[in-house]
């Protein structure tokens, strides 16, 4: 993710991993006193290199989203090592809003954040809303959104700054068809121009546009 | 629009948040003051009513923002780590929560002073608009540690609430003496009670209402910069 105020960072040269996994490992104490131990990842490892558009499936509570969230940062892990290297766009499974503020608001805040000057602002919010097809939502708040809108908003906010390694965590729940065909070809785009992606679902039908799919099974990653 | 700005318009955007700062003071001010002094006579206290009619406008605004403060904790952690996370930064986060904060205290003791000038005569207008917003920084501070603590909105809003009463009902005026310990608007409501009865504070006064002050602004701020950060 891009420092506050300055340039993006350049994206990581090709051949070098934008992102790596090694040994992690989280589990999650249940109950009143919370004694009962449930071991979620027990030595996942995984790399992602620019230009690679990587899938990562597993059964449902398989551990996915807890990987992805302790790649971000959202959650410390027990074990093992995660390296970045470049910017950071990060879609969560649940779309991370404000209920009361418009869509336009949310171009602008993240806009801020991600230290984008006014133009290339502008010009990402417009981009992004023509390509997801929803202009007329600008000024829309959140909470007057269907839920697919709101994933799309939730994805477009991932994608303002165009950084180097994206995390997509279930990007197309709620998606119609069109838009979901026109998610895969967005990610085509910018895989071709070198940004290095990884898409988490549990189910994965356009595995001829990955580059490699790894699965998350026991704790642990297979790779196919 | 600054990060500050959007979340406080974040809040005041809800219809019930508005019609809350209206109808809040009117009811804690004009009609729960003409009452206050029966229970106060009832709980061994003593309160004129001018004084009731202020600490009802306090009241008020500590209510108000102590809810607000509590939603503003415990409804949008993810997004705020979310935006840290995306380069705005832990600080930037929690600045721009308590500046969002200040907003509502400031908004909340506004409709409550409004409500009171034109309920009853302030003998000292200014004491009773800081002493009002100290209710309202104080309740603040304790909305936001609640909605760090209990993210439930339901059980969150009780914690609040009861809170609230026990402090309402062991603060000066309401009880023998000074007021309780637990009551932790007492410094506020000192100020407040003075200032509508014609006196002034002492410097002591005006001390241990600054510390109070900055106490819960400080709380408030280690709460938004914990629930910001990055867990790397």
């Amino acid at each position: 993710m891009s420092a506050r105020g300055g340039a993006p960072e350049p994206a990581a040269p090709r051949g070098a991993a934008v992102l790596s996994v090694t040994d992690v490992s989280k589990s999650f104490r249940r109950g009143v006193l919370r004694r009962r131990r449930t071991d979620v990842l027990k030595g996942a490892s995984m790399e992602v290199r620019p230009g690679e558009l990587v899938g990562l499936v597993g059964e449902n509570g398989s551990g996915k989203s807890v990987l992805m969230k302790i790649v971000v940062g959202l959650l410390a892990r027990d074990g093992g090592e995660v390296g970045r290297t470049g910017t950071l766009g990060y879609c969560p499974q649940e779309p991370l809003l404000w209920e009361k503020l418009t869509v336009g608001e949310h171009f602008e805040l993240f806009a801020r954040a991600y230290g984008l000057a006014d133009d290339a602002a502008t010009g990402a919010e417009e981009l992004l809303l023509d390509e997801l097809e929803f202009s007329r939502y600008r000024g829309y708040r959140v909470e007057e959104l269907s839920g697919g809108t709101r994933q799309k908003l939730n994805l477009a906010l991932a994608l303002m700054h165009e950084p180097a390694l994206l995390l997509l965590d279930e990007p197309y729940a709620g998606f119609d068809w069109e838009t979901y065909v026109h998610f895969w070809e967005m990610a085509e785009r910018r895989r071709e121009r070198g940004m290095a992606i990884l898409v988490v679902s549990h189910l994965l039908t356009e595995r001829e546009r990955l580059t490699r799919v790894f699965t998350l099974r026991d704790g642990r990653m297979v790779s196919e | 629009m600054s990060t500050t700005l959007a979340f406080a318009r974040e809040h005041l955007r809800a219809p019930l948040t508005i019609v809350l700062l209206v109808a809040l003071p009117a009811a804690f001010v004009v009609l729960a003051a003409s009452v206050l002094g029966e229970f106060a006579d009832a709980l061994g206290g003593s309160l004129v009513a001018d004084a009731a009619s202020a600490l009802g406008a306090g009241w008020s605004a500590a209510f108000i923002a102590g809810s607000l403060g509590f939603f503003q904790a415990s409804s949008s952690r993810g997004a705020d780590r979310r935006l840290a996370l995306s380069g705005l930064g832990v600080a930037g986060v929690a600045l721009a929560r308590i500046g969002a904060s200040l907003i509502l205290a400031v908004v909340a003791g506004l409709a409550a002073f409004i409500a009171l000038a034109a309920e009853t005569g302030i003998a000292h207008p200014w004491h009773a608009a800081v002493a009002i917003l100290g209710f309202a920084i104080i309740y603040l501070g304790v909305g936001t540690v609640i909605g760090a603590l209990i993210p439930s909105p339901l059980e969150g809003s009780l914690a609040v609430a009861f809170i609230f009463i026990l402090d309402v009902f062991s603060g000066p005026g309401m009880t023998e003496g000074d007021g309780s310990p637990v009551s932790i608007s007492r410094s506020a409501a000192d100020v407040l009670i003075s200032s509508a009865v014609g006196q002034g504070s002492s410097a002591e006064d005006w001390i241990e209402l600054s510390l109070w002050l900055a106490g819960s602004l400080l709380v408030a701020l280690g709460v938004f910069v914990a629930s910001a950060r990055s867990r790397l």
